[in-house]
C-alpha cells in the first residue's frame, strides 16, 4: 500500500505522534512494563514453580486450546455469515446484521449465565444433547462455545467489507473463461479476503484468549480441566499471591504476543503479494 | 421508404450467422430492460451495440455471454442453441469496463487462467500466452501484477486474457470506459487490429458514437430496451429511420414539415424535396436537417440551396476547424425545430461551418441572415405532433398538460399544440379553426368519446389518442385491426409509440365466434404475417395471440385484465365506429390509439 500522507484536519505531526506516544504508553506500555518488572522480582526457582505447574499448563492447554478453536470455528462460520449478509439480500437483512454485534454490547457474564442456563444437562437444549452423552457446560465444550460467542463479531466484522470489495464483475469475468463454482471460489474469492481472514482470526483469537466473564459461569472452573489462566489469576490474586498472578500473566503476555506477531508476519507476506507499486 | 430493420444487408450471401437473436426479453421487477430484441451477426463482424446509460445494452450483452438469463427468446451462437447454456460452456471472451482483472495473480496466469481451468498443458500455455502477449503488444510483461500496469495496459492484458481459450465470440462492455483519450485511441486501434488478424466475431457495448463510428461494421443503437435500427454507419447517419437515432447519432435538429405532392412545405415556404410516395395526401411529417447541411447568406438571392427561412444569429461558438452557431428562426412556430441534439427547448437552429465557408461569409452574433439547407431527410415515422383538442380553451389546455401527453411528446421530441373546437362533437358542424389536422389528436376520455372521435376523424383527423385523465405510461401495447386495410399504418404507428416507451407490444388477432374449424389456420397464418411484417419493415417486435368472439368485447375483456395496458386500434371505416367499438372507447380507463386511415390504394 503507498504511503499517502496528506495535511489533514488535525495538528500536525509532532502533536499527533506525541499523542500517540503518550497514550500508548500510559494505557498500554507502563501497566505490561509493571507487570514484567513485578515478575522480574521472583526468583528463577519460584517462577518456573509457579508457570510451570501442573494447574498452570493445563490451564494455558485450555485457553490457547480453546481460543484458537473458537478462533477456527469463526474463521469458517463468521466468513458464511458475512457471505450471506454482503451478498443476499432478504427481509430481516439489516436486523441480523445489527445482531452481529450484539456480544459486543452485552456484559459477558450476561452471556455466560445465559449459555449456562441454556446448555445446562436440564436445559432447553442441554437437555436433548444429554442423552447422546454430550455435555457441553461445565466442560471444555462449554468453553470453546461461549468463546465463539463473544469473539464472533470480530470475525464477521473484519471479512464483510473485504467481501464487498470482491467485484462481481472478477467472478463473472472467471465464469466466462470456464472456471466452475468451486474453482472460482478457491481461485479468486479466497486469495482475496484472505488478509482479512487473517485479521479476523487473530482479533477473535486475542478477543478469545482474554475473556474472563462469560467463560467463568459456564465452565465448571474444575482445576486442570476447565479452569482457564485468566481464572487462574485471579484465584492466585484472591490468595494475595501478586507475583504468582503476575508471573502466570507474564507468560499469557509472552504467548500471545508470539501467535499474534506470527499472524502479522504472515498478514504482511500475503499482502506483499498485492502490493501497488507506483500508479 | 426503407425498411428499419435491415440485418445482415451488407454481408455476402450464404455468410453464417455467429450470434443469432430471437425475440430476447429480460425484465427486472416487471419492468421489460431488453425488449424484444432480435438480431443476426454475422460470422466476423465487428458490432456495436450503441445506446444511452439504462437503454439494456449492457444487460443484452451479459444475456449473450451466459450471465444474466433471458425470460424470453433465443440466443444461438454459431447455430447452437445456448439460451440454456451456463456461461462457462458458451465459448466466449468477455472484457469489463473495470478489466476485472485478478489482482493477486500476474499478467502471466491471468492470461492463462482460461488454459488453467482446461488442464492445458505448462508448454503449450506458456506458448499460448507469448502469442498473445505479441498480439496485445505487451511482450516481456509476463510477471507484472495488474497493479504494476497502467489503465490502457491492464485493458490489453483483460483482452489478451479473453481470447486466451480462442472463444467463438469477443464481446466488450465500454472496455474504453475508465481511459483518457489518447489512451482509449491508441487501444481501439490494437483492438480492431486484433479483431481483424484473427477474424473473431465482436460484440462493443458503447454509449459514445464516435467510439461506434470509429470501429463498426455495423452499429445497432438501442433505447428504452429495444433495438431501434441496426445498418452501417453511414446509412444510419445519413438515413435514420427514428427520431432518437436521428438525434443521438451526432447533432441533428428536427423540424415539423408537410410532406406535399411535389416536396417538402416548412409553414409557407416549399422546399424541393422527393415527393411523397404514390401520391398519398398532405400530411406532416418530422425532418432531419444536420448542422452541416444547413447554408447561411446575406440575403435569400446569395443562398445556393433552398431558402428556408430568415433568421437571427443568437450565438457563435468557435471550435477549431468548425465553426458551431445557433440560430433562432423568425415566423415563429412553423420553421422553429422541435429539437436539437443538445436538448435545448430553445427551439435555436444549430449550425456548424467549415473554415471554408467562414471565410465565405463572415458572421457576428445578433445578425440577421437568411437560412438555406443543403439536403433533408424525412423521417417515415408517424405521430409527428399532438394537439389536444376539446370545446373550451381551459379543458385543451389542462389536456395538454396530461402527464403521459407530455412524457410521450418529450420522448419523441415533438410539440403539444391546444386546440379549440367549440361545436366539437356536434353532428354535422364544420371545424372552427381552418387547418386541417395535423399529426395526432388527442381527446379526454368521458361518456360519449366514441362519437367524439368519430367527428374528428370525419374532419380528417389520421390519429386520435383518447386519454383517460389518470392514465400513465402503458407497460403492455394491445394492437388490433378491424379492416386489414389499415394494417401497414397501424403497425407503423404502434412501431413509433413502442420506441419510446419501455412496453411490450402484442398483437390480438379476432375471428367471429362462428368461424369454422377449416377456417381456423387461416387465422394463425394471418397471426404470423403480421408479426412477420412488423418485424420486417417496421422493426416491431411482438407477441400474438389469436382469439374467437366479438372484435370490442374480447379487447375490452383483455383490457380490463390488467392495469397499465394500451390499445391502438386501426380502423378504414369511419361510420359506425361509435356502434362498433362504442363498449370499447366510452369512458374507458385505458388509452387507446384510433389509426385511420382510406383502405391502401383506395386515394390514388
Amino acid at each position: 500500500m503507498a504511503t499517502v500522507r496528506q495535511a489533514s484536519v488535525l495538528p500536525g505531526f509532532g502533536l499527533t505522534f506525541g499523542f500517540t506516544t503518550f497514550f500508548l504508553c500510559t494505557i498500554v506500555l507502563i501497566p505490561l512494563a509493571a507487570l514484567v518488572l513485578k515478575t522480574g522480582g521472583m526468583q528463577w526457582h519460584d517462577f518456573v514453580h509457579v508457570v510451570l505447574s501442573p494447574r498452570a499448563i493445563g490451564s494455558y492447554r485450555l485457553s490457547f486450546g480453546a481460543s484458537f478453536l473458537a478462533a477456527t470455528i469463526n474463521l469458517v462460520f463468521g466468513f458464511i455469515i458475512a457471505w450471506t449478509l454482503v451478498r443476499y439480500d432478504f427481509p430481516g437483512r439489516r436486523l441480523i446484521d445489527a445482531l452481529i454485534d450484539m456480544p459486543f454490547a452485552l456484559p459477558t457474564a450476561v452471556s455466560g449465565i445465559a449459555l449456562t442456563t441454556v446448555f445446562a444437562d436440564n436445559g432447553w437444549i442441554g437437555q436433548y444433547l444429554e442423552p447422546f452423552g454430550i455435555k457441553v457446560a461445565y466442560t471444555w465444550i462449554g468453553v470453546t462455545l461461549a468463546l465463539t460467542l463473544i469473539s464472533m463479531p470480530f470475525a464477521v466484522r473484519s471479512v464483510q467489507p473485504a467481501l464487498l470489495e470482491v467485484q462481481r464483475d472478477l467472478e463473472d469475468a472467471a465464469e466466462t473463461l470456464g472456471a466452475g463454482r468451486f474453482y472460482v471460489f478457491r481461485r479468486i474469492i479466497l486469495p482475496t479476503v484472505l488478509p482479512a481472514l487473517l485479521t479476523g482470526f487473530t482479533l477473535a483469537f486475542a478477543r478469545a484468549v482474554g475473556e474472563y466473564g462469560s467463560v467463568i459461569f459456564i465452565a465448571g472452573n474444575l482445576p486442570m480441566k476447565t479452569e482457564i489462566t485468566p481464572l487462574l489469576i485471579v484465584i492466585r490474586l484472591e490468595e494475595y499471591d501478586y507475583k504468582g498472578a503476575a508471573a502466570l500473566g507474564f507468560v499469557m503476555l509472552l504467548i500471545s504476543f508470539v501467535v499474534l506477531l506470527t499472524i502479522n508476519l504472515l498478514q504482511a507476506w500475503g499482502r506483499r503479494r498485492l502490493v501497488r507499486v507506483g500508479r | 421508404m426503407g425498411s428499419f430493420v435491415r440485418p445482415g444487408r451488407d454481408l455476402p450471401e450464404n455468410t453464417n450467422m455467429s450470434i443469432t437473436l430471437d425475440q430476447v426479453t429480460k425484465r427486472y421487477q416487471g419492468v421489460p430492460v431488453v425488449n424484444d430484441v432480435s438480431l443476426d451477426i454475422g460470422d466476423g463482424e465487428f458490432f456495436v451495440l450503441l445506446g444511452p446509460s439504462g437503454s439494456g445494452k449492457s444487460t443484452l450483452l451479459r444475456a449473450i455471454a451466459g450471465l444474466s438469463g433471458v425470460d424470453h427468446g433465443r440466443i444461438s451462437l454459431h447455430g447452437r442453441d445456448v439460451t440454456h447454456v451456463s456461461a462457462r460452456h458458451r465459448g466466449v471472451g468477455l472484457v469489463f469496463q473495470n478489466y476485472a482483472l485478478f489482482r493477486h495473480m500476474t499478467v502471466a496466469e491471468n492470461i492463462e487462467f482460461a488454459l488453467r481451468v482446461r488442464r492445458v498443458k505448462a508448454a503449450e500455455r506458456r506458448q499460448r500466452r507469448q502469442e498473445l502477449l505479441r498480439l496485445v503488444a505487451l511482450e516481456g510483461m509476463d510477471n507484472r501484477l495488474p497493479a504494476q500496469l497502467s489503465g490502457g495496459q491492464q485493458q490489453r492484458v483483460a483482452v489478451a486474457r479473453a481470447l486466451a481459450h480462442k472463444p467463438e465470440v469477443l464481446l466488450l462492455d465500454e472496455p474504453f470506459g475508465a481511459l483518457d483519450a489518447k489512451i482509449r485511441e491508441e487501444l481501439r486501434r490494437t483492438i480492431r487490429q486484433v479483431q481483424r488478424e484473427l477474424g473473431i466475431t465482436t460484440v462493443l457495448v458503447t454509449h459514445d458514437q464516435e467510439e461506434a463510428f470509429a470501429m463498426a461494421d455495423r452499429i445497432g443503437v438501442m433505447n428504452l430496451g429495444r433495438l431501434l435500427e441496426v445498418d452501417q454507419p453511414h446509412e444510419l447517419y445519413t438515413r435514420p429511420a427514428t427520431r432518437f437515432v436521428a438525434t443521438f447519432l451526432g447533432a441533428a435538429n428536427l423540424l415539423l414539415a408537410h410532406q406535399t405532392r411535389d416536396g417538402i412545405r416548412f409553414g409557407k415556404t416549399s422546399v424541393k424535396a422527393p415527393a411523397a410516395p404514390h401520391g398519398s395526401r398532405e400530411h406532416e411529417v418530422v425532418a432531419v436537417v444536420r448542422p452541416e447541411e444547413v447554408e447561411v447568406g446575406n440575403h435569400r438571392e446569395a443562398l445556393k440551396s433552398n431558402f428556408l427561412a430568415h433568421g437571427a444569429v443568437e450565438e457563435i461558438l468557435f471550435t477549431g476547424a468548425l465553426e458551431r452557431m445557433r440560430i433562432r428562426m423568425d415566423g415563429g412556430g412553423d420553421v422553429a425545430p422541435l429539437a436539437n441534439s443538445n436538448g435545448s427547448g430553445a427551439a435555436l437552429l444549430e449550425v456548424t461551418r467549415t473554415l471554408h465557408e467562414q471565410r465565405a461569409f463572415q458572421v457576428a452574433p445578433g445578425q440577421q441572415v437568411a437560412v438555406g439547407v443543403r439536403r433533408i431527410h424525412v423521417l417515415p415515422t408517424p405521430l409527428s405532433s399532438f394537439t389536444a383538442c376539446a370545446q373550451a380553451d381551459e379543458q385543451a389546455e389542462t389536456l395538454s398538460h396530461h402527464p403521459l401527453l407530455v412524457e410521450l411528446a418529450t420522448r419523441m421530441k415533438t410539440r403539444i399544440s391546444a386546440r379549440v373546437e367549440p361545436k366539437f362533437g356536434v353532428p354535422g358542424a364544420a371545424c372552427e379553426a381552418a387547418a386541417a389536422f395535423a399529426g395526432t389528436t388527442v381527446i379526454a376520455s368521458e361518456p360519449q368519446v366514441s362519437r367524439h372521435a368519430e367527428w374528428l376523424l370525419e374532419r380528417g383527423a389520421d390519429e386520435v389518442l383518447i386519454l383517460p385523465p389518470n392514465a400513465v405510461a402503458p407497460q403492455r401495447v394491445l394492437i388490433h385491426w378491424a379492416d386489414e386495410g389499415v394494417r401497414g399504418a397501424t403497425l407503423a404507428v404502434s412501431a413509433s409509440i413502442l420506441r419510446h416507451v419501455a412496453a411490450e407490444a402484442m398483437y390480438v388477432g379476432i375471428l367471429p365466434e362462428r368461424t369454422p374449424d377449416t377456417q381456423r389456420p387461416l387465422g394463425v397464418r394471418a397471426l404470423l404475417d403480421a408479426r412477420s411484417e412488423a418485424q420486417a419493415v417496421h422493426g416491431l417486435e411482438m407477441r400474438t395471440e389469436l382469439r374467437f368472439g366479438d372484435v370490442a368485447s374480447e379487447l375490452a375483456r383483455q383490457l380490463a385484465e390488467s392495469t397499465g395496458q394500451m390499445l391502438i386500434l386501426g380502423v378504414c371505416a369511419i361510420n359506425g365506429l361509435a356502434e362498433r367499438f362504442g363498449t370499447l372507447l366510452d369512458d374507458a380507463r385505458w388509452p387507446v390509439l384510433i389509426v385511420h386511415r382510406e383502405p391502401e390504394g383506395a386515394t390514388a
